[in-house]
């Protein structure tokens, strides 16, 4: 109509952007898989070294294989419960419908993150073990709803006519239903089988909080993976993209395709149809067997603990490449491992009845759960280990005997800084206090862990960090809020790691383990600890009262702390190993990290210590750090 | 054909459970003390209380809805022009818009998220396109800014389709009759067109807002530690701090808050109907 | 009366995706005048319509409104108001602001607003209705809401699209009356777009009868009713027996081999021409006192009067013979199939078009496996057809091997011609079954295939015309040998409209006035 071709180039023009703003993500991502090095920013060279990353990933290929899995059975069986509810209550009474119009409304109206724990809470509560099935059922309950409401419209405006006409023709009810009904609302059903797998295909919430067991979809892997910049993920969601261009190219094509073969000879006008559908059909077959194949275990092989399943619990990118590939191959067993980002997060898994043999905790974590008996204790003439590990990581207070617990890494905390930015007399004048000095104003992280902040509050005060006296506390609490106010600091977790490998700012505070990577890809860094002292850590591997391969549990732990493991661990991770040889070697003139002195903790300095565990003080401190991360989001600019 | 209404049944016994049973499972955590997840029977309304009294926490849920507002106000403004665009297109490629526009939606929302950390870090496209264009970036990542940034994004599809099925299902003759009686093109648009978008955008508004207030994976991602949402505030309770009864007491305010919402918008999207 | 030129379409032309919709129109029109386009649909008028409001541009050509081209305006500029196909009425406005919209966008006061709001109101007889919402309202009320809101704003002319279509037939003949009036009233004029010709007749100062994108005629009711200038508008418009004839001289046409006065004139010496004469000017009479004799075939009540067709001249026909034979088919060696077919008979003419589909067909060649009573396909077949008269021998066979062979003969197929008539049948002999004829579902259509049977006019070859099947045998009880089959035409049937009864089968003699015979140019294409 010629009324609007004045508003064609406006909205055009907009159309374009945004499609530019759609698309700008995607294309971004593409590119950046085919980076040479490890940088979001910057395009440095074209490289494959991504996609045989993501290949030899533990758990990425899996994890896309459980993401098209679930989604197809999700959205097959939802599909179908949809239709025949669907058709059901077109049926039903109308105080039926409603009922059920509202519960069906439940899941769409409802917040996602209020379903996903309700699911969690469900299955907790009736002690059904999280893994594939919670999964797919939390799947199914959110998908059948979408399905209803696609299908519902379609049916009220059937025309009840044709059901009756097949009644008289001679159609069985169920006949009429099976060769009328459902073929009139096909496109409902496509539709709401189209939606259901989309949703489930795309989801992260629900599944986040309904599986266990190591069963990750894509959405969940991505957001464990995304605490350090990883490629891989660009990776992997480049063959996402592509797999979908691939589907939406097949699904306009076929049918032009089976069109034109239709002119040529009218014999094959069924056989558009027929290809679609087996085409459909194979496919999923296809995708099924192959997935259902790749949990009958890949790793796996010849030994002496050949078909079972080990399951560790630990810290995001704490092991060396090769060290679990190595330990299958060794034991012939497989080994799942999941990742926590922080002790409270481990606990609370724990508790919630997670099964696991192997745990990595810190310290104080590790006195908490052998006063609560959580954890077993060792039987020493099962492990080598101890041989090995440095004397300065034994025996310490919140494990007097290693009664519980081996040594895996240890180090402290301190102040990773920008040599050309930061004048090192300042460092040495104010230690922790130089996260209250305005002149680093908008140039300093702050790490998001409560711990840690008070740590560094209190150190700098003069307490000790573990301290219960409220007034301490408090004063800790106001240091917090003016380093925030002052220095504009962001707070960040893991992020920080890449950042200061970047050089964005010049001041952060960092586990030492985390500084050694960043100085050694930068070398603008440096490492300085506080001489008002600082926290010492150690992380352990303790088994859980429950375990269920304890056997297997020793040998892990003896093999992670041999030589080559340790070696291979510590020279990827950074983190100050506990195995001594490797210690020695790597800090040694010619070891790899000579001269980062960050890999070298200090140690027997007076004012450092080890954290104690203290429930109340801990509760008292996270609302505490909640507020003060509050008060700096008000601060900061837009 | 009553015989068929017994298909209904198995959803209703599925919804007993898995929809049902969860729901109240949430609100009898929310009223008991704190447990860890152990079901103890005593009952309470400290949580409530906690919640409403504590300033930082309504602080945290008043952010979220303007948050959530601002983001549905730039889906409106951008959403409207290209719903309206579509629908105004040759039916021969309507579909293909249409597919242009939902193809991101397929891709994992994650994927897409993380993207835009790369493209918003400093030293990014984003500040890089910025520094070209003259201005002065500071940092993009980690502001409220990015934050409405990923939601917009992650949203404005909804909006978008939800306008161009309002406008596709209005008949094109009101339009000729407005211009045939003597209104021009903005005129017609101001009287006939937008009164009669109303039921969409009113549905694209719910689909955008309320999602919005509850997202947590965005703040998380584009905001840092900072810009917690109260659905990051949930998260942590469950799983960082471990007080799910103070959790599930946070998650059945904001389910009330968004179901009722949700209705209000409903019921105005009804009586709206043509 | 010299009525002022208000609109005037200059050579209009309109292209749709490479379809011409309009060819050219060129038409004037007055004011204060009804007029109404009518055709069927597809014919152009609508597009007319629409271009004349503004809402499609010509392809070509121009639009002049009072002197000026208003080919480029907008239509919201131009003096014309549109009364919509479906109403277009608001839904998110009542009646009142429905109907006060244009007045809105001018910018009058609410007073003089509102004043002519409840006039017009008044005049379309719903007072009261103004706060209630559209929905509410019937579709005669809608109607009638439209037509406020397009008049209320005093337009110079007033389009209107088929406007009366979604209405009952008793709604429709009053808001038909309703609407000449409330033009006679206000003064203006109206372009009315119908394809219903009553309509047309009864409102209408001027027709334009449209067809394919071309004007075919323009004129008063009356002119487009009695003087039709060709057959299109004749049997577009009322009831209508048509016929070709001859125009021997000025004022005396022929047909059917007999001369009649007329009262045409301007035709070239023996010019062939279409003769128009309406039911209901033909007056039945004794058989001595008709121009024309005939038999009275059938007779339908009508209420007003009765509708009577009667034969003038008897129709052609051809006897052909339907030869039934003995169950023929073959079975193969093992017991296990059966294929049969039967000889036929083929048109010299047609064997170019033959095809293995046709000849399978007009054997009526089939397979089947006996046990399962299957039909299977036949998989191959052998003949050496060349188009020389004479027999030759067809194979049919399965997959299997087994076979059957046949006879088709080729013949020059005989015609029976018809002058008077202008018509020509023709069939063939044909051989059967018993069975065959026997499971016949519908015999009369089954002989007409079987025999090939066809008739068609002399003087266009295109056009095809009904045949009719005599026979004497009884289905059920039919025996081996030779039967006669004769297929005749319809012959010449007029259609009478009168209110006195006759009975079928009666020999009635027909006439008519000169004046009451109109002649008419031939169309080409």
């Amino acid at each position: 109509m010629n009324l609007d071709k004045k508003r064609r180039p406006i909205g055009k023009t907009i159309f374009i952007l945004t499609m530019i703003f759609f698309y700008l993500p995607i294309f971004y991502v593409v590119v950046f898989s085919f980076n040479s090095s490890k940088s979001l920013t910057s395009f440095t060279g074209f490289s494959m070294q991504w996609y045989q990353k993501m290949l030899q990933a533990n758990g990425m290929m899996t994890s896309l294989w459980v993401t098209i899995f679930v989604a197809i059975i999700a959205t097959l069986i939802s599909t179908f419960i949809g239709t025949i509810t669907a058709i059901g209550l077109s049926q039903s009474r109308k105080s039926i419908r409603m009922i059920v119009k509202q519960m069906n409304d439940f899941p769409i109206l409802n917040p996602e993150i209020v379903t996903a724990i309700s699911m969690m809470i469900l299955f907790v509560t009736f002690s059904i073990n999280k893994g594939m099935f919670t999964l797919v059922l939390a799947h199914i309950a959110f998908c059948i709803p979408y399905v209803v409401l696609s299908i519902m419209p379609k049916l009220s405006s059937l025309d009840s006519n044709l059901a009756e006409a097949a009644l008289d023709l001679g159609a069985t009810p169920w006949q009429a239903m099976r060769k009328v009904i459902v073929p009139q609302i096909a496109p409902g059903i496509f539709a709401g089988a189209l939606i259901a797998f989309t949703m489930s295909f795309d989801d992260f919430v629900i599944s986040y909080f309904a599986t266990g067991g190591g069963i990750k979809n894509l959405s969940i892997m991505v957001y464990t993976m995304s605490k350090r910049i990883n490629p891989s993920i660009n990776a992997i969601s480049t063959i996402v993209i592509l797999v979908i261009a691939v589907g939406l190219i097949l699904v306009n094509v076929v049918p032009v395709l089976g069109r034109k073969l239709e002119k040529k000879n009218g014999e094959y006008a069924g056989i558009n149809k027929k290809i679609k559908y087996s085409a459909i059909a194979f496919a999923t077959a296809f995708v099924v067997f192959i997935g259902s194949f790749s949990f009958i275990s890949l790793g796996g092989g010849e030994g002496k603990y050949k078909g079972q399943t080990l399951h560790i619990y630990n810290w995001g990118e704490y092991m060396g490449e090769d060290v679990i590939p190595t330990f299958e191959k060794y034991t012939g067993a497989k080994v799942i491992m999941d990742n926590f980002d922080s002790n409270e997060q481990m606990y609370i898994k724990i508790v919630n009845g997670e099964k696991y043999d192997v745990l990595v905790p810190s310290d104080y974590m590790i006195e908490r759960l052998i006063k609560e008996n959580r954890i077993q204790k060792l039987d020493k003439s099962k492990i080598t280990a101890f041989d090995n590990i440095l004397d300065s990581v034994k025996n310490l207070p919140y494990d007097p005997n290693n009664d519980y617990s081996v040594p895996y890494f240890w180090g402290n905390v301190g102040i990773v800084y920008d040599k050309t930015k930061v004048d090192v007399k300042d460092l040495e004048r104010e230690g922790f206090n130089i996260f209250r000095d305005d002149k680093y104003k908008g140039e300093t992280y702050l790490y998001d862990s409560e711990r840690d902040s008070f740590m560094m509050a209190l150190k700098a005060l003069g307490y000790s960090m573990n301290t219960s006296n409220q007034k301490e506390l408090d004063e800790a609490y106001k240091w917090l809020l003016d380093s925030v106010n002052k220095t504009h600091a962001e707070i960040v977790t893991d992020e920080i790691i890449d950042n200061m490998a970047q050089g964005r700012k010049a001041l952060g505070i960092v586990y030492s383990g985390d500084a050694v990577y960043i100085m050694q890809e930068n070398e603008n860094m440096g490492f300085y600890v506080p001489e008002s002292g600082t926290n010492v850590w150690s992380d352990a591997m303790v088994i859980p009262k429950d375990a269920d391969n304890k056997e297997l549990a020793y040998e892990f732990m003896n093999f992670v702390s041999d030589y080559e493991s340790a070696m291979s661990n510590s020279s990827f991770v950074g983190y100050t190993s506990s195995n001594k040889e490797v210690f020695d070697e790597l800090s040694s003139k010619d070891g790899m990290f000579a001269e980062i002195g960050a890999y070298i903790p200090r140690e027997n300095h007076p004012n450092d210590e080890v954290f104690n565990y203290n429930e109340k003080t801990k509760k008292i401190m996270s609302e505490l750090w909640s507020k003060v991360k509050l008060s700096a989001s008000r601060n900061s600019k837009k | 054909m009553k015989s068929m209404s017994r298909l209904a049944i198995p959803y209703i016994i599925w919804g007993a459970l898995m929809i049902f049973l969860p729901m109240l499972l949430i609100v009898i955590y929310s009223i008991t003390k704190e447990g860890n997840g152990i079901l103890s029977i005593a009952f309470t309304f400290e949580h409530y209380k906690k919640f409403f009294t504590d300033p930082d926490f309504l602080v945290i849920l008043f952010r979220s809805l303007v948050i959530a507002v601002k983001t549905t106000i730039l889906c409106l403004i951008i959403g409207y022009p290209i719903g309206y665009y579509i629908s105004r297109s040759k039916p021969s490629i309507q579909n293909t818009l249409v597919l242009l526009v939902t193809v991101p939606m397929w891709i994992n929302m994650l994927v897409r998220t993380y993207a835009w950390i790369g493209i918003l870090s400093d030293g990014g496209l984003a500040q890089q396109s910025l520094k070209l264009l003259g201005f002065d970036p500071s940092t993009l990542l980690y502001t409220e800014g990015a934050v409405i940034l990923g939601m917009v994004y992650n949203f404005l599809p909804f909006m978008v389709l939800q306008i161009n099925s309002a406008l596709a299902k209005m008949d094109n003759s009101l339009l000729e009759a407005s211009a045939d009686l003597g209104a021009d093109n903005k005129m017609t648009f101001m009287k006939v067109t937008l009164p009669l978008s109303v039921p969409g955008i009113l549905s694209g508004i719910s689909l955008v807002f309320l999602p919005c207030v509850s997202s947590f994976f965005i703040p998380k991602m584009l905001g840092g530690g900072k810009y917690m949402m109260i659905g990051n505030v949930i998260e942590n309770q469950f799983i960082n701090v471990g007080e799910w009864a103070f959790g599930s007491t946070i998650a059945v305010i904001i389910a009330l808050v968004m179901m009722i919402s949700m209705y209000a918008v409903r019921n105005l999207e009804k009586r709206q109907s043509y | 009366m010299d009525k002022n030129l208000l609109i005037s379409f200059r050579n209009i032309v309109k292209e749709f995706d490479g379809n011409v919709v309009l060819k050219g129109i060129n038409l004037d029109i007055y004011e204060n005048e009804f007029v109404t386009l009518l055709g069927p649909s597809g014919c152009g008028k609508t597009t007319l319509l629409r271009i004349l409001g503004g809402f499609l541009d010509a392809s070509e050509g121009s639009v002049i409104f009072n002197g000026e081209d208003i080919s480029e305006l907008p239509p919201y500029k131009r003096e014309v108001n549109t009364v919509f196909q479906k109403y277009a009425l608001f839904p998110h406005m009542n009646v009142y602001d429905n109907i006060a919209f244009g007045l809105n966008i001018k910018k009058m006061s609410k007073d003089v607003i509102e004043q002519k709001v409840m006039k017009m109101l008044k005049l379309i007889g719903l007072e009261e209705f103004e706060k209630k919402d559209i929905k509410t309202l019937s579709g005669g009320q809608q109607q009638r809401v439209a037509i406020a809101r397009a008049l209320v704003n005093e337009p110079k002319v007033l389009l209107l699209d088929e406007p009366l279509g979604a209405l009952d037939l008793k709604l429709r003949q009053e808001m038909q009356y309703e609407l000449k009036k409330i033009q006679k009233e206000v003064g203006i004029t109206f372009i009315y777009v119908t394809h219903d010709q009553e309509e047309a007749l009864t409102m209408s100062d001027k027709i334009v009868v449209m067809n394919k994108g071309s004007i075919y005629q323009i004129g008063t009711p009356e002119e487009i009713y009695n003087e039709p200038q060709n057959k299109y508008v004749a049997s577009f418009i009322g009831e209508s027996n048509i016929v070709t004839g001859k125009m021997v001289e000025d004022y005396l046409v022929e047909f059917d081999e007999i001369a009649f006065e007329c009262v045409d004139h301007g035709f070239g010496t023996n010019e062939i021409v279409d003769v128009i004469i309406r039911p209901e000017d033909i007056d039945i009479v004794d058989v001595e006192d008709g121009k024309m004799t005939g038999i009275v075939d059938n007779v339908f009540f009508k209420g007003m009067h009765y509708d009577v067709t009667v034969q003038t001249v008897e129709g052609t026909s051809v006897t052909v013979n339907m030869n039934v034979i003995a169950e023929h088919a073959v079975t193969s060696d093992d017991g296990k199939e059966k294929i049969s077919a039967n000889d036929f008979y083929l048109d010299i003419d047609d064997m170019e078009e033959l095809d293995d589909k046709e000849i399978i067909a007009r054997a009526d060649a089939q397979a089947w496996e006996i046990e399962a009573d299957e039909y299977i396909s036949i998989h191959k077949i052998e003949y050496d057809l060349q188009p020389v008269i004479g027999k030759y021998n067809v194979t049919f066979s399965t997959a299997s091997g087994t076979s059957i062979t046949r006879t088709i003969h080729v013949v020059d197929q005989k015609y029976i011609v018809n002058r008077k008539a202008d018509e020509a049948v023709s069939a063939f002999d044909f051989y059967k079954t018993v069975e065959e004829v026997q499971e016949a579902v519908a015999i009369d259509t089954d002989l007409k295939t079987w025999a090939g049977a066809q008739g068609w006019r002399l003087s266009d070859e295109e056009e095809s015309i009904d045949i009719y099947v005599n026979y004497d045998f009884d289905m059920d009880n039919i025996e081996l040998g030779q039967y006669k089959i004769t297929f005749t035409t319809e012959g010449r049937e007029f259609k009478i409209n009168t209110t006195d009864y006759v009975e079928e089968g009666k020999e009635i003699g027909l006439t008519f006035y000169p004046e009451d015979i109109h002649v008419m140019r031939r169309m080409i294409g």
